[in-house]
């Protein structure tokens, strides 16, 4: 860890006036403190924000809020949260460690970096690291990384679960600057990597996530997150669905499907949805959807496996939420 | 006094220590003016260090020093894989021989300084290219030659065989697999640490250790000073696994720097540093081919090995010698042991070090033989269970595998498994159901205790043993009461220093089986000295009285017209203590007989049938390992060993890079091992037979028993729950999806 300068906020605007370029703003703690420890990450000054009043979990016409300060554990035991989504308490329930929950927020969540071993290592390239240092993952230990979304610069797996349920609900998250505010679907939010693995999202220097705001959906009501690893807990995702249904009379009325584990970024599929909507809950139906899923797979040396394993997944997902009728 | 342990079921004596956070471990020792070492690793796998910019470290803020192979610490003599862990020792020359060997120390006033200044040490390398590839290096596998006493290549053929082929040729039934297991890291809860400091001449090295005596002579063949000047403590330890055997670089150079900075040094590995600095298990692939009659009759077994070892010293996974050579009755054996030398990290000893591997391709092969036969897997372990150690015709001591496999058998409920592969379907998983026979040698070692009566009326029981969390602290408490008979409240062990009754420590599960009978040797000479005293000191009630007529009975002396309890003693003749070490050690019977602990694991696997993944549901496990101390602690081995034999089936395996010889997931968020919803209830049974043959208490070691065959098992059970066998471990998803 090389030596920063530390300081407070107290509000907003005194975190924005001290952020920038150099400048790393804390929460949790839990990607930041541990990167910055590896020498992954570098800042010059850490600007700890836990002291910004942007708490609470509130719904109203707009959908449901959540402050971006709110805890991972606190979020996932919220009764609004749980009853009116549980994809969403599902995602971060089966993120991480309970230690790690009741640190990490969800704006740090969503702004996690990525497990790639390369990324992690600084004795290796590495072009989100060291842009234009090359990207060891491409031919080397790939087993966990991305088949879609993916560049010859980058083929890093987005980590967050809970990114994965937002962007099925097309959540929104609210980003704040000096010159003022704006809200971004979170599917837009999150870059592809390709010549600049570099730039993960679309948040300009000195800006906060402030606040996530999810639609309001009420047959989001049914919804799950299955995630599949090889160990049962502790540990990110090889694939993972987020699926929500609206199903009446055994017709899926509509449908939300989002995959983590697999992607460069949360990756929604509107092609697997709309083989969905309208159709019988059948397993065969699930099984043409799922297929759309990984048209534009590119698989790697060790990660073949994910182009079944992520149509199963979603096969399994639709299953358990919709039954096999 | 001496006799059968008399099973007892009771908690960790240190118990308390450890779960307040008061039980000290080596990094945990307040020592005062501490200066903090960190490791510097190669980033190449094979080369010379043409130079190393060291300037930027030594300007950094608290460091006092950074030594390398240019700017060294002097050690003596050369390298031992059973001393040091390799054939080297670190920084005496500038050659890299693996990544992420020690090539530096950097020493500061705290931790984050020397951290922070071994990142800005720079080496340049000329590299030369390295063998890495356990695949690609198997070709060119060489015969290590003999090790435990006998040729790499043994071969018994029953008369007019010519070879193990033609006996398999021979053979009803034949079959044949090739296994093949990733390395594996030791990963202890604790890291390895140590801590060096200089009283004087004499050294004082806190470091966890499963031998402090083996420690103490390396530490001072490498600084070039007498055993005695060093004392080696280690009264907790974090787990070993085998890897705290040897004494690995970073003691030898915080010792080194302690002595040349005059003032003490700590050195801990990080995480990441174990993996490549403190030992390993060898990849290894294996073939083995069974030759059976019909009926299950084995006629012949061939088993062949190919072990991964480093150019720079190290052991190797013996997988035939410790499982085929012994396990079952028949007439034609051949095994075969090969070693390809890598520029790897050098493996070393780890828990079941060769039946880990090898049960797992045996095991796996005897379940495709049932399979082929369609007969029960237990009942064909059954008929070929040896009943004298083949080919030395030595019957064993105590041997009751097939009553491991009845109680098992029933306990489990092993007769509701449907012998018909992907048979059982319950929701949306596959169940299926698997056994596997476990193995490890009774090893027994020379081991001295000492017994000392206290005036506070409390017995000490010391010896200079190790507990890596085996409960050694606890059997000496128990053994020492059950000797002497008093309440293990009043016996206070002590244990993990050289400078105590002399002990080799803990390895080959043998601790308990060589210290426990050198507990009832001590106690009874500790006796012998309480009555000597007794009736000698002319202040002593009993003075005068003929030894011969004063007996000891739970902490009194008894003479015919008076009793007197030791500390009333102690206190009248105005003793600080009496005592005495007893030792014990093997005798002659260890030629008579072969001495093996048994067991029998039987699992419940389901595999999702949507997504592959393989889960436990239960397992069983039936232990033939003699007299049982603390039931226990003695579960807790069983259950630690069982969850050990978890990663390997399920989890664990280095991946090396073909590339750079990196180790890429050398670290635990990339090297998966079980966590605790990985861990499914686990139903343990001692049968408790003791085995008096072996030894006086009975007991037979069980620390490394347990994980030999668990992954066999497992992979048995996801075979019978999908019809698929997979041979090369970890079982993973991918391997499942159809």
């Amino acid at each position: 860890m090389r030596p920063f300068e530390y300081a407070s906020a107290q509000s907003v605007p005194q975190a924005l006036a001290g952020g920038g370029t150099g400048t790393a703003y804390l929460a949790g703690g839990t990607t930041l403190v541990d990167l910055m420890k590896l020498e992954v990450m570098t800042p010059q000054r850490v600007v700890d924000i836990n002291r910004l009043p942007l708490r609470g979990v509130s719904a109203d016409r707009d959908g449901l809020h959540i402050g971006a300060l709110e805890r991972m554990t606190d979020v996932a035991g919220h009764p609004l949260v749980g009853t009116g989504y549980p994809v969403i308490a599902q995602a971060l329930l089966r993120s991480a460690s309970p230690q790690l929950r009741n640190m990490a927020s969800i704006g740090g969540n969503l702004l996690q970096r990525v497990r790639c071993g390369y990324f992690r290592d600084t004795s290796t390239p590495c072009n989100k690291r060291q842009p234009g240092s090359g990207c060891p993952a491409v031919d080397g230990e790939n087993r966990g990384h991305a088949i879609l979304g993916t560049s010859d610069s980058c083929v890093a797996t987005h980590p967050s679960d809970l990114a994965v349920a937002l962007v099925a609900l097309d959540a929104r998250v609210r980003l704040t600057g000096r010159t003022g505010t704006r809200d971004v679907r979170l599917a837009d939010f999150y870059l592809l990597p390709g010549d600049t693995p570099e730039r993960e999202h679309d948040l300009r220097p000195g800006e906060l996530v402030t606040r996530i705001t999810v639609p309001a959906l009420p047959w989001a009501t049914r919804s799950a997150y299955l995630k599949i690893r090889d160990r049962q807990s502790y540990e990110f995702a090889l694939a993972s669905a987020a699926v929500a249904l609206d199903l009446r009379g055994g017709v899926i009325r509509d449908v939300r499907v989002a995959v983590g584990g697999v992607g460069t970024r949360p990756w929604r599929l509107p092609t697997v949805e709309d083989a969905l909507r309208g159709k019988a809950a059948r397993p065969e139906v699930y099984e043409a959807a799922a297929a759309l899923a990984v048209e534009a797979a590119r698989p790697l040396a060790h990660n073949g496996f994910k182009t079944t394993l992520v149509r199963r997944t979603i096969v399994r997902a639709l299953t358990n939420l919709g039954g096999s009728r | 006094m001496s006799g059968t342990a008399r099973t007892v079921s009771v908690n960790r004596v240190d118990g308390r220590l450890k779960v307040t956070g008061a039980a000290r471990y080596a990094a945990d020792q307040p020592v005062e003016r501490l200066g903090y070492g960190y490791l510097v690793l190669s980033t190449v796998a094979r080369g010379t260090i043409r130079a190393m910019d060291v300037a930027a470290a030594e300007r950094s803020p608290g460091v006092l020093a950074v030594y390398t192979p240019f700017q060294s610490l002097a050690l003596r003599g050369g390298g031992n894989p059973f001393s040091v862990g390799h054939s080297w020792l670190p920084l005496q020359d500038a050659e890299v021989r693996y990544h992420g060997q020690a090539i530096g120390l950097v020493v500061a006033e705290t931790f984050e300084q020397a951290r922070d200044a071994a990142a800005l040490v720079r080496a340049d390398y000329e590299v030369r290219p390295a063998a890495v590839s356990f695949t690609d290096g198997i070709p060119g596998a060489t015969d290590p030659g003999p090790f435990m006493g006998e040729p790499a290549r043994l071969e018994f053929l029953a008369d007019g065989v010519d070879s193990i082929d033609e006996a398999l040729a021979a053979s009803e039934v034949t079959v044949t697999g090739t296994y093949q297991q990733p390395g594996k890291h030791h990963s202890a809860m604790e890291p390895h640490a140590c801590v060096a400091d200089w009283q004087g001449g004499q050294l004082v090295l806190y470091s966890g250790t499963q031998s402090t005596s083996l420690t103490v002579g390396t530490m001072a063949a490498a600084l070039g000073i007498e055993a005695a000047q060093v004392r080696v403590v280690s009264p907790h330890v974090g787990g070993g696994f085998g890897n705290k055997i040897a004494t690995w670089a970073h003691p030898l150079l915080a010792a080194a720097a302690a002595r040349t900075l005059g003032r003490p040094v700590k050195v801990v590995l990080t995480r990441e540093q174990t993996f490549t600095v403190s030992g390993n298990r060898s990849a290894v692939r294996q073939t083995v081919s069974l030759g059976a009659r019909r009926d299950g009759t084995l006629v012949a077994v061939k088993h062949q090995v190919w072990s991964s070892q480093s150019a720079s010293g190290g052991i190797f996974e013996s997988s035939a010698h410790t499982t085929s050579r012994y396990l079952y009755k028949t007439e034609n054996l051949h095994l075969d042991q090969k070693i390809v030398t890598l520029d790897v990290p050098p493996p070393t000893w780890m828990r079941a070090p060769g039946q880990e591997s090898g049960s797992f391709a045996l095991e796996t092969a005897l379940d495709e033989l049932a399979t082929e036969l369609r007969l029960d897997p237990v009942e064909l372990r059954l008929r070929n269970n040896a009943t004298v150690y083949p080919g030395r015709n030595v019957p064993w001591s105590s041997k009751h595998l097939a009553e491991c496999y009845r109680v098992g058998a029933q306990r489990f409920g092993w007769d509701r498994r449907n012998p018909v592969p992907g048979a059982v379907v319950r929701g949306e998983w596959l169940v299926g159901m698997g056994t596997a026979t476990a193995n490890y040698p009774g090893e027994r070692f020379p081991a001295s205790v000492q017994v000392r009566f206290q005036p506070d009326g409390d017995v000490s029981v010391s010896s200079a043993t190790a507990d890596l969390g085996t409960g050694m602290w606890t059997v000496l408490a128990v053994l020492g009461a059950q000797a002497l008979g008093l309440p293990i409240s009043r016996v206070r062990s002590d244990l993990g220093d050289s400078t105590l009754a002399a002990n080799i420590g803990a390895f080959g599960s043998g601790a308990t089986a060589s210290t426990g009978p050198a507990v009832a040797a001590a106690a009874q000479a500790a006796i012998t000295a309480l009555i000597t005293l007794a009736v000698t000191d002319e202040r002593s009630p009993l003075h005068g009285v003929p030894a011969a007529d004063v007996r000891y009975d739970q902490g009194q002396l008894v003479a015919p017209d008076q009793r007197i309890a030791f500390p009333d003693l102690l206190r009248a003749v105005d003793s600080p203590g009496v005592g005495a070490t007893g030792t014990a050690a093997p005798g002659p019977e260890h030629g008579q007989h072969a001495f093996t602990s048994f067991g029998a694991h039987f699992c419940e696997v389901r595999v999702n049938r949507f997504t592959g993944e393989p889960r436990l549901s239960r397992i069983t496990t039936v232990i033939d390992g003699g007299a049982i101390i603390n039931a226990k602690t003695a579960r807790s081995q069983i259950v630690g060993a069982v969850i050990f034999g978890i990663g390997q089936a399920l989890l664990e395996g280095a991946v090396v890079e073909p590339e750079t010889g990196r180790i890429a997931n050398g670290n635990f968020a990339d090297y998966l091992l079980p966590v605790n919803a990985d861990v499914p209830a686990i139903d343990v049974h001692f049968l408790n037979h003791p085995d008096l043959l072996f030894n006086p208490l009975g007991a037979r070691g069980i620390g490394e028993l347990g994980t030999v065959g668990v992954a066999a098992a497992i992979g048995n059970a996801v075979h019978n729950a999908t019809g698929r066998r997979i041979r090369e471990l970890p079982i993973t998803l991918d391997k499942l999806l159809a």
